[in-house]
């Protein structure tokens, strides 16, 4: 509860904070607010892009929680991203299940990549999964400019994937579909002993190596679950949303999956509220340019600030 | 042949100058990712005070770094991801909400020497023939060590992140007024992440540090000639390939890599 209290200050608080710098750039800020809030939640309209907004937001962010409950950061949400989406554009001609399941292996494996050097050769997995986001990044830019480009030719960009997600009324299904993700690894992480094994594998891995649980396989299990929850959140955007790859495709959903993760405060049914709470911003902020001409990059001003924030008040070093 | 390499050393400068800046500080026990979001808000400061609003503005990140890392014990991960949010957002933002105040552009190159020779060979000196330097490396090692010795580690920290701040502020300048003519949005687009993976590729030396921004360099130059040949395919893969060898150097394939012992460890 008391971390709930935490993560709702901090949300106004950010949202304060937006208010002020807008008011220090003399617009009003009750015009910013209210306009933040009706270009979010206040239309069936908005509604929707804020749902739709959430879903890569809400997956990356569970992706980051799952690894640092097993003791690891994963900063390579966005490279996972990535190779799932691109598996998914591979796969989509045997549809949209097969698509996601590509996805789904595609992360697993590139996340893996990084779990693997850790422990094997000790490579932290902070620096592995950042260079692995570039690697991913220019094979991403190598595709749509090379063997995945449209048959025209004509932008640097794929065709559109051969299946798309249905909707269900007018939005998409990735949406039920990525909060029944959140649900289920909430289950796997406080229901199961497996989730126990895993958690106390991050919490103190000396101690659960002493407990008897093989630390190494919880550590290469859950960054490969991280990177399948990622590769699955590039697959939704791709058969959801955009329906073609392109080079900024991914566009920082990596880092904003941190942003959710801290917010949410590392616990997956948080972090619904989180995504959603980030989607209304960034939807919001969109709206501000259109009818106020005020940046919309005020959206990654108040991610920003909500983190900081969290860890001003509430942060306690996992080892401590 | 000559002139790829002129221009990547020129085009490189501020790079180089992020892995220097991000060298001592890692090798005082932290990974500070912020320094994207540093160089930025650099750049930005340029475009309003020259080389002093570059290095006051560089300051200002490497402070708030400090605060939620070194005073606060947060993780430095995540206050290094949140300073490059707040940068990348805050520096947007007031870029458009500002008259385009554009400082002179620098007419006479003095910073790429500084950050090819002069700041190597300080930074050498500095880090491995004096006390000051040993102590700095102390913190990024056995801080307990250095605590029972009575040194503070955080004060060599705290030093740590002021030499960054300075050089990054350079990087900055150099971005924002001698390669283009004042600020554009996320101008940095990456740098501080590459000065990472840099700093991993030269095995947090100095030497290895510039012969790493010079790979690097050369194979982002070599990108525009290929592209100018028409060969725009493969620039992709030629670009990924350094990541490729760093994460090969990470994993110890070219002899053994050791990081500093205490990097990203907090100080309690």
């Amino acid at each position: 509860m008391k971390r709930a209290l935490v993560a709702a200050a901090a949300s106004a608080a950010s949202l304060a904070l937006l208010a002020f710098v807008a008011a220090t750039f003399g617009h009003s800020p009750l015009l910013v607010l209210r306009t933040l809030f009706e270009g979010s939640i206040g239309s069936s309209f908005a509604i929707e892009g804020t749902l739709t907004k959430s879903v890569p937001l809400l997956l990356t962010g569970l992706s980051v929680v799952i690894a640092f409950r097993a003791g690891a950061w994963n900063i390579g949400a966005e490279g996972q991203f990535i190779a799932g989406a691109i598996a998914a554009l591979l796969a989509s001609r045997f549809g949209n299940v097969a698509a996601i399941l590509a996805a789904a292996i595609a992360g697993a494996a590139w996340a893996s990549i990084a779990s693997l050097m850790r422990l094997w050769r000790n490579a932290p997995e902070v620096l592995t999964t950042i260079l692995l986001n570039f690697i991913a990044i220019h094979l991403l830019g190598w595709c749509v400019n090379g063997p995945l480009r449209e048959a025209s030719g004509q932008y640097p960009q794929s065709d559109p994937a051969s299946s798309s997600l249905p909707a269900i009324g007018s939005v998409y299904v990735g949406v039920p579909l990525s909060i029944v993700i959140a649900v289920a690894m909430w289950w796997l992480l406080y229901r199961t002993t497996e989730g126990l094994r895993l958690r106390a594998t991050g919490f103190n891995a000396g101690a659960a190596r002493y407990a008897g649980i093989n630390t190494g396989w919880q550590l290469f299990r859950a960054m490969a679950i991280s990177g399948a929850v990622a590769g699955i959140g590039g697959a939704f955007e791709l058969l959801g949303v955009t329906h073609r790859l392109f080079e900024r495709f991914a566009a920082g959903y990596g880092y904003s999956g941190i942003a959710v993760a801290l917010l949410g405060q590392l616990h997956p049914l948080a972090n619904i509220a989180s995504a959603l709470f980030f989607a209304a911003l960034t939807t919001g902020a969109g709206e501000l340019q259109r009818s106020a001409g005020i940046s919309s990059a005020i959206a990654t001003l108040g991610q920003a600030m909500a983190i900081l924030v969290v860890i001003a008040v509430s942060w306690r070093r996992r080892n401590a | 042949m000559l002139s790829v390499i002129a221009l990547a050393v020129v085009a490189s400068t501020p790079l180089l100058l992020c892995v220097e800046g991000e060298l001592v500080v890692q090798r005082s026990g932290m990974i500070n990712l912020g320094v994207e979001g540093m160089l930025l808000a650099a750049a930005f400061g340029a475009s309003i005070g020259g080389v002093s609003g570059a290095v006051a503005a560089a300051v200002f990140v490497a402070f708030l770094f400090g605060l939620f890392t070194i005073v606060l014990d947060a993780d430095q991960i995540v206050t290094g991801t949140a300073l490059n949010l707040l940068v990348l957002g805050g520096t947007s933002l007031a870029y458009r909400e500002m008259q385009s105040r554009t400082a002179q552009p620098i007419r006479l190159d003095l910073i790429t020497p500084v950050a090819w020779i002069v700041a190597p060979i300080v930074l050498a000196v500095l880090l491995w023939s004096t006390t000051t330097g040993l102590r700095l490396r102390a913190a990024g090692e056995d801080p307990n060590a250095m605590r029972a010795a009575r040194w503070s580690p955080a004060r060599y920290r705290w030093m740590a992140l002021a030499i960054e701040a300075v050089l990054v502020g350079l990087a900055g300048t150099h971005l924002a007024l001698a390669q283009s003519n004042g600020f554009a949005e996320n101008m940095s687009a990456g740098r501080g992440f590459i000065a990472l993976s840099v700093v991993i590729f030269g095995r947090w030396s100095v030497r290895g540090s510039i012969a790493g921004t010079a790979l690097f360099g050369i194979a982002a130059a070599l990108q525009y000639a290929l592209q100018a040949a028409n060969q725009g395919i493969a620039f992709h893969l030629l670009l990924a390939t350094p990541y490729v060898v760093t994460l090969l150097i990470l994993c110890g394939v070219t002899g053994r890599v050791r990081a500093p012992e205490a990097l990203g460890k907090s100080l309690r």
